[in-house]
């Protein structure tokens, strides 16, 4: 269990430590992490990044009826390369929830034109190690990750900034990063070996190093 | 030599570029289309592996449009540089599609080459140009954009091959241009290496800087925001139509430095410099011209085709819909993690009439909601008064202006107000009772208003009798009765509850028929004075009852639909409630996945305490017996008009003697009679 301050502090601690990707090129601890405080509010601080992913683009409905519309007038040009790769945008926060004592993972996954991917798409993308979530089955807001440090993903807002997010339910974190830690050093309360090993339990599930 | 092909831009816009726009349109432009100013910024572009092929993948060339891009002072990511260009909405759709796009576009072409051509400046290069429809009712954006582009006639070659920048130049001048880059970052600059110095300057000092270096020393760079290796990205187009124009030399000779490095490769890493080299040339008369150069640019869909993109961000803005998946997520998230057996599409489908929006119907109406319940009908005949709202729930002051909204409509406006997918409607209307007569003038309205409840029960699932008083909860239940519908009633008392389902017609799965509120009347349990208390409909009632009742209420009906007998879901035993509820494996037939599903409860406040209570049908019953239901059948709106006229029609019809004195008792105490007067 982290206190908000020591979540602060420990937040701190490893954004200090994991500045850049490690120079030997092993990824071990996901980098580039900003803390940002709320611009009024003391004790709302979170950590945050943006990583691009690959992605197939999606079929969807653009302004399809072309007929009816007045289109500009092209210059022929073969000084041009065309490209159809869909880049997603990833928004990644680690936030604390008060309820928990616990960092927690929250995210948005959009598409080029900024709309967010449905769930489904969302647990297919790049973004998950392969297989580590079921299928929503046609849920279109939630699934269950039964044998997992986090139960659940599932949307909320973000608890800083109040925009709608998906989230890794923090509930059962505590434990497992607890079990981590007691197999480190005993009697040293590190701080940014407590947010590593957040780290390491939250890469079982999410790809941290997408996009690199 | 092989014709250079580029990049060209690719949009990428963040979701808080959306909610700019929102806050633009509704608050500045109003509907205004003028032109407003826009900023983008772009990066070095990047490449990552695809996790399945293991191949680098260029991740395109972005210009990322985010929440500030309509601020004054936009925020630059580090690293990153700023392209300002032309954003124009448009106020409808048809607007959006005729617009003159050619001319639009020419508008930004000509100012690019203006400042090109006079002011001699790059700071236009990477103007652009984006239209958009905002549908902000449905959260949905229409949008293009154009990036125009000169195209050099005849076209760019490549002599030779792009080499990495690495091998050209070598690593330690690029290290110099990335240090000084980013300290001032600068889309487009010139590089010579004095004396083993590397400077940049701006492109603008073309002639100055490059004054005594020889042409095979001389660089001229960009930030690349293309990652692929042999395709440099869009900006160069237009630096290279800035050369061409102010300094025609060029096109014998250009030599590109393609930055794609923002920071120095991490040491050891493999990779190294991302940056590309390559020499350009241009067989064009190698004039100047001030003749503005065709333009190109705009940008394609997804399919690949000119046209329009659309962002829908309903999922993500869209309020109604946010709500409707919150609703459920409470839900199933008490199934995933209590009870992964609960049906709750049964729950939310069950459409439920509430007969009475006032303490009880207002409570009721909400926990329903909680449950997810989507169909919820008020009926009720009064109209909202001062003394309501402090204990209806779904009433304020404003309700009581004016006379009053009718309660039932306005019940129904509150409920889609708290909760927008709700399917409530209300409907004023007041129930006929027995031993009220009707007018020979009211009969029609009457034989409306009877045949309008008919139609409300056969519509719904179930029916909640939560009414004031004791004679209007007969026609509902035998209505209810005769066409097989869960009715649940509750009534208070100052400090005590009944709450009730009633018996189906037929007997329940043990064989046994329950009563309904009348032939529990009669038939009165254990300690008849209780009973008693429940039947004076006391205008003066604890506050905090209506809603145990009302809840209570919500949750019989709840462990009933969860029951697979429903309605014929036999009362558990007296004797073994208790035990039952807490005893072991198999569940007894009586028993739902929420447990129990009593017949009737009551609750007595002064001791806290609810008390299970079951109470069998009764054949001579005046609201559920055979005899009465049959006769209403039979003879349908007659049948009632007789009940309703005539005290003594129903005990005669049933032959109950007995329930005359009663009913005459309960007459007695007029002023609990009218629906309209009070509510508790």
């Amino acid at each position: 269990m982290l206190t908000r301050s020591d979540f602060d502090q420990a937040c701190k601690a490893y954004v200090d430590a994991h500045r850049n990707a490690r120079a030997s090129g092993v990824k071990d601890y996901p980098a580039g992490w900003i803390w940002t405080e709320h611009p009024y509010v003391l004790n709302l601080g979170y950590l945050s990044r943006t990583r691009h992913l690959s992605g197939t683009p999606h079929p969807r409905t653009d302004v399809g009826e072309a007929d009816d519309f007045n289109h500009p007038s092209v210059e022929e040009d073969d000084a041009v390369w065309h490209s159809t790769e869909e880049s997603l945008t990833c928004n990644q926060y680690v936030v604390y929830s008060a309820t928990f004592g616990v960092p927690a993972f929250y995210f948005t996954l959009h598409d080029r034109s900024g709309s967010p991917l449905a769930l489904e798409q969302v647990v297919q993308s790049a973004l998950f190690r392969p297989n580590t979530l079921p299928s929503p089955d046609g849920n279109t807001f939630a699934v269950t990750l039964p044998h997992s440090a986090f139960s659940l993903l599932s949307q909320g807002d973000h608890p800083t900034l109040g925009t709608p997010s998906w989230y890794l339910h923090p509930c059962n974190t505590a434990e497992v990063v607890g079990e981590i830690m007691a197999e480190v050093e005993e009697g040293r309360t590190n701080l940014l070996r407590c947010m590593e090993a957040w780290f390491m339990v939250l890469g079982n599930i999410v790809d941290l190093f997408a996009g690199e | 030599m092989t014709i250079v092909q580029f990049a060209p831009f690719q949009s990428l816009v963040q979701p808080a570029f959306w909610h700019a726009l929102t806050e633009l349109k509704i608050d500045v432009l109003r509907l205004s289309d003028d032109e407003q100013p826009v900023t983008a910024t772009y990066t070095a572009g990047r490449a990552v592996k695809d996790r399945e092929t293991g191949q680098e993948i260029a991740l395109g060339c972005n210009l990322t449009a985010s929440g500030d891009a309509f601020s004054k002072t936009p925020q630059v990511p580090q690293n990153a540089v700023a392209a300002t260009g032309v954003f124009k909405n448009f106020n409808t759709i048809e607007d959006f599609k005729n617009a003159d796009k050619t001319a639009l576009f020419n508008q930004v072409a000509d100012e690019i080459w203006k400042s090109i051509t006079v002011d001699k400046s790059t700071a236009l290069l990477n103007r652009f140009l984006v239209i958009t429809y905002a549908d902000l009712k449905k959260y949905k954006y229409f949008y293009w954009f154009a990036f125009p582009a000169f195209a050099a006639k005849p076209a760019w070659e490549i002599d030779g091959e792009w080499l990495a920048a690495e091998n050209a130049l070598g690593a330690e001048t690029l290290s110099s241009i990335q240090s000084q880059l980013h300290a001032s970052p600068r889309p487009f600059f010139l590089v010579r290496t004095v004396e083993n110095q590397t400077t940049i300057a701006p492109v603008e000092e073309y002639d100055t800087f490059f004054a005594n270096v020889p042409p095979e020393d001389r660089v001229i760079g960009f930030v690349d925001p293309s990652a692929l290796p042999t395709n440099p990205g869009w900006p160069l187009r237009n630096l290279l139509a800035y050369l061409l124009a102010l300094h025609p030399e060029t096109a014998q000779g250009v030599r590109i430095l393609c930055l794609r490095d923002v920071e120095p490769p991490v040491a050891g890493s493999t990779g190294g410099w991302k940056s590309r080299f390559g020499i350009l040339k241009q067989s064009g008369t190698g004039a100047a011209t001030t003749e503005r150069p065709a333009a190109v640019g705009w940008e394609k869909n997804i399919q690949g085709k000119l046209g329009a993109r659309v962002a829908d961000l309903a999922p993500m803005m869209d309020p109604t819909r946010l709500a409707d998946q919150a609703v459920d997520l409470n839900l199933k998230l008490m199934r995933w993690r209590i009870l992964p057996a609960l049906d709750l599409e049964k729950v939310a489908n069950t459409r439920c009439l509430l007969l009475g929006a006032g303490t009880l119907g207002c409570y009721v109406a909400r926990t329903l909601m909680g449950w997810g319940v989507r169909t919820i009908t008020f009926v009720d005949s009064a109209r909202v008064s001062f003394s309501n709202p402090v204990r209806q729930p779904l009433f304020d002051f404003e309700d009581c202006l004016n006379g009053g909204k009718p309660k039932a409509a306005c019940a129904a406006e509150k409920l889609k107000k708290i909760f927008p997918g709700v399917n409530a409607s209300g409907h004023n209307l007041s129930i006929p009772m027995p031993g009220h007569p009707i007018p020979p003038a009211s009969v029609e309205q009457a034989k409306k208003d009877v045949a309008t409840l008919e139609k409300l029960v056969d519509e719904h699932d179930v029916v909640f009798l939560l009414m004031d008083s004791r004679e209007s909860r007969w026609l509902p239940t035998v209505l209810g009765a005769a066409k097989g519908k869960i009715v649940l009633n509750a009534a208070l008392g100052f400090d005590t509850f009944l709450v009730m389902r009633h018996g189906a017609r037929t007997p329940g799965t043990d064989g046994k028929r329950l009563g309904c509120y009348y032939c529990n009347d009669i038939v009165a349990p254990t300690d008849s004075l209780t009973d008693r208390t429940l039947d004076q409909m006391c205008t003066v009632t604890r506050p905090g009852l209506a809603s145990i009742a009302a809840s209570t209420a919500v949750e019989l009906l709840v462990s009933l639909l969860q029951h697979p007998a429903g309605i014929h879901t036999p009362a558990p035993p007296l004797s073994s409630a208790q035990s039952a509820a807490d005893s072991g494996s198999s569940p007894p037939a009586y028993e739902s996945i929420l447990g129990l599903v009593p017949h009737q409860l009551r609750g007595f406040l002064a001791q806290f305490r609810n008390v299970p209570i079951v109470g069998a049908a009764y054949d001579r019953c005046t609201g559920c017996s055979e005899t009465v239901v049959g006769a209403y059948e039979k003879d349908g709106f007659e049948m009632l008009l007789q009940a309703f006229n005539d005290t003594e029609f129903l005990p005669r019809l049933t032959g109950l003697d007995k329930l005359y004195e009663e009913t005459q008792l309960a007459l007695d105490g007029d002023d609990m009679v009218d629906a309209d007067e009070d509510d508790f």
